[in-house]
């Protein structure tokens, strides 16, 4: 194992004191629609601010856009933003991951036409990896592009897609050559598809705590454009594997229950904790602070230019699991009928926990994928 | 050997860091850790800890120490927690080493150990002719104390912090161990007069509570190594023994265990290096860090233990094979320094302090 004790330099401490000064002022708290960390709601104009001030793309290159930052500096702003439950859906997925793969992938054309607008939060991307019969054998998808004059027409149906009634485009994994036998990983790409597109529909699927924003995109010989398959054709297997590295590893991985705890601390002052509270509290603090020293140690990692996979797995497979636990916690220790309608946010948030929190330990890679990943890693030492 | 220049600088020193793993790593045969079982103790290691310096690290040089940095001696003893060395490193250096420099007191050649100080102790202290100290009463889970040549301890005389330390033919031993072995020995005080230069007055840094946030720290560094040390095993085992055919590692279900150690090992260490740092730069400042860790370290022993075990099956269960020499150091470790709760309660008194607009900076500071 890699990980190595670090700790933020005076810049990296500067910008933490800016994104922390920036969200007191402009999200106090009571004032917006506060989320379970990266479940949060899609506000375009809040995330216009952050790309004004820098703070979408940060990875990215300046020539389209980005900042050249690292991945330390942006793990010290998104852990800000999900620790307030701060309205991110918007720019989430093409800040983390679409828009980093573009950049690596991407042909330059590519680069030129979605990383400025991405860097604006302007452009929301969505996820297109799931299917019906396709969860975590992802090289099982049957989704399939076939030629035709000048691009592709693509054929299937993508599920579980969340933001796509909103966003504007996705990254569709699909079969771009028949599927032979024992060679599974060959004949995927990985295309960019608009999500206005003629033939493309996309259908609400209601989550578990009734929420719009997981849906079904369902894709009849919509056509794509040769230049918009993206990086090389056939090596979609390769390429997705990448971009889910990105969604590994990071602060979206263990503050999804943060909120809960916040607003049960906030609900308790001015009235001394019992004994039991205080050791619930705790018991979380403790390991969130353990566990955020970890996954900042990830993106150090990943700023010293090593691919700390393993590394990453370990921590979003625990991480998510800690998520969990901590609201089981708070269940077992207040006297509680969580109600949705409630007046009270941290009733509203356990009960969006309660509903939600199953997702948690499956988004981006079940946890039993995870534990194969990691496990085969430990093994090589 | 094992000297360094007393520095504040919060770098790992990767020279000492190698020499400790390879002496460790040479004396600490399974034979010899287990031949210790009867004992509880090895005096070929300690001879050999003790002829290189190691159990003095952390202790200034001028005060009869190796010198070094809170930093070097942490990372000393998460080595040893690794090979599970059975002596009393944590209580000659940072503890007892720490306690008599702290108070003036010479320090012998061999073993020191402390009172650790357990709920049901009766050790008292009364002030006597010129600075002299009377202790009597009776102090429990004193480690190594069979062993030690001296006892030091931290008591009250006239309301004052003050640091005795007596020879170990002073007292009355009774042997008990932990469910380790390691011996956790009742000590009798009869009277035992400390005489005036077995006794002094500590210095300000040095009370009741920053000697128990170094016992948590001692023994949440010893945890992490001997976590490290025991995934390692799994790993190793599970990749190597075969049923059904196949190596066990294959099993998604053993895989569960192995990554759940793995885990816990990480996390440990983790917390444990991070509370090392900051109590080095300013040891009353890491009270958080120190309570966060021994709280981490404690919830991961109980965890990563089961899954090590479980994943072993039979073949864990004898000592004939190496994992008991680490699962039952962390079944031990667990409760040493750390009543049920008391972290926990620490850091969420803290939290508590933070309030809900400060528990994030207060996590990610």
């Amino acid at each position: 194992m890699k990980f190595a004790p670090t700790e933020l330099t005076e810049p990296e401490r500067a910008l933490q004191a800016e994104v922390r000064e920036f969200l007191a002022a402009e999200l106090p708290p009571g004032s917006y629609p506060r989320a379970l960390g990266m479940g949060a709601g899609n506000d375009p104009e809040f995330s216009k601010k952050l790309a004004a001030r820098g703070w979408v793309g940060m990875a990215l290159p300046k020539e389209y856009g980005g900042h050249d930052r690292t991945a330390v500096d942006r793990f010290i702003v998104v852990e800000e933003l999900l620790s307030h439950g701060a309205p991110i859906g918007y720019h989430w997925v093409a800040d983390r991951q679409t828009g980093s793969i573009i950049n690596r992938f991407g042909t330059e054309e590519q680069r030129e036409r979605f990383l400025p607008p991405i860097c604006r939060g302007e452009l929301g991307f969505s996820i297109g990896m799931s299917e019906p019969d396709s969860g975590s054998d992802l090289a099982s998808v049957s989704t399939r592009a076939t030629r035709t004059d000048g691009g592709w027409l693509l054929n299937g149906t993508k599920v579980w897609t969340s933001g796509a009634h909103e966003n504007d485009w996705f990254v569709v994994l699909c079969r771009t050559a028949p599927l032979e036998d024992g060679h599974k990983h060959q004949g995927l790409s990985q295309l960019l598809v608009d999500l206005t597109s003629p033939g493309l529909e996309i259908n609400g699927i209601p989550f578990l705590d009734g929420s719009p924003g997981f849906n079904e995109v369902v894709m009849s010989d919509v056509f794509v454009p040769d230049e918009l398959v993206l990086g090389e054709l056939g090596m979609g297997w390769a390429q997705n594997t990448s971009e889910l590295a990105y969604e590994r590893g990071g602060p979206d991985r263990w503050l999804s229950t943060f909120g809960i705890v916040e607003e049960f601390l906030r609900l308790s002052e001015g009235t001394p904790l019992g004994d039991r509270a205080a050791e619930m509290l705790g018991w979380a603090t403790s390991r969130w602070w353990a566990l955020r020293n970890l996954s900042l140690s990830v993106a150090r990692l990943i700023d010293e230019g090593q691919a700390p996979s393993v590394e990453s797995s370990l921590v979003k497979e625990m991480g998510t699991r800690f998520e969990q636990d901590v609201l089981q916690k708070v269940i077992e220790l207040v006297d509680l009928e969580p109600s949705p309608e409630s007046a009270s946010l941290f009733e509203r948030l356990v009960a969006a926990a309660v509903q939600t929190g199953p997702s948690f330990t499956i988004r981006g890679g079940t946890i039993e994928i995870l534990r194969s990943v990691a496990s085969k890693g430990l093994g090589r030492g | 050997m094992a000297e360094t220049t007393a520095t504040t600088d919060d770098s790992v020193d990767q020279l000492l860091i190698d020499s400790a793993e390879q002496m460790f790593g040479q004396t600490c045969t399974f034979d010899a850790v287990q031949a210790a079982e009867d004992e509880g103790w090895a005096p070929e290691i300690w001879q050999a800890v003790a002829e290189a310096g190691f159990a003095w690290i952390g202790v200034p040089v001028d005060a009869g120490g190796s010198g070094g940095t809170l930093i070097d001696a942490c990372e000393v003893l998460r080595i040893a927690g690794s090979r599970a060395a059975p002596i009393p490193l944590a209580e000659t250096g940072i503890l007892g080493g720490w306690l008599l420099a702290s108070a003036g007191l010479e320090l012998p050649g061999g073993a020191v150990t402390i009172v650790p100080g357990v709920s049901g102790d009766t050790l008292q202290a009364a002030g006597g002719d010129n600075g002299s100290v009377s202790l009597s009463g009776r102090a429990q889970r004193v480690p190594w104390a069979r062993q030690a040549e001296r006892i030091a301890a931290l008591v009250t005389v006239d309301g004052e912090p003050t640091v005795v330390s007596v020879p170990v033919g002073s007292v009355r031993v009774e042997p008990a161990t932990n469910v380790a072995g390691e011996p956790r020995d009742t000590v009798t005080f009869d009277g035992v007069v400390a005489g005036t230069d077995e006794a002094g007055a500590a210095s300000p840094d040095v009370s009741a509570e920053s000697f128990r946030l170094r016992g948590a720290l001692s023994r949440a560094m010893l945890m992490a190594g001997a976590m490290e040390a025991m995934s390692a095993l799994t790993v190793t085992y599970t990749a190597e023994r075969e049923q059904f055919g196949r190596p066990i590692a294959r099993f998604q279900a053993v895989q569960q265990h192995l990554v759940w150690g793995a885990q816990d090992a990480v996390l440990t260490k983790m917390a444990a290096a991070v509370a090392a740092r900051e109590a080095n730069r300013d040891f009353a400042g890491a009270r958080f860090e120190i309570a966060a860790a021994k709280t981490v370290a404690d919830e991961s022993a109980s965890t990563a233990t089961r899954w090590a075990h479980q994943a072993h099956g039979a073949m864990g269960m004898t000592q004939e094979y190496a994992l008991h020499h680490l699962s039952r150091r962390l079944w031990a470790w667990r409760h040493e320094y750390s009543t049920p709760g008391e972290w926990p309660a620490v850091v969420g008194r803290e939290a508590e302090s933070a309030g809900a607009d400060g528990l994030y900076p207060l996590i990610a500071s």
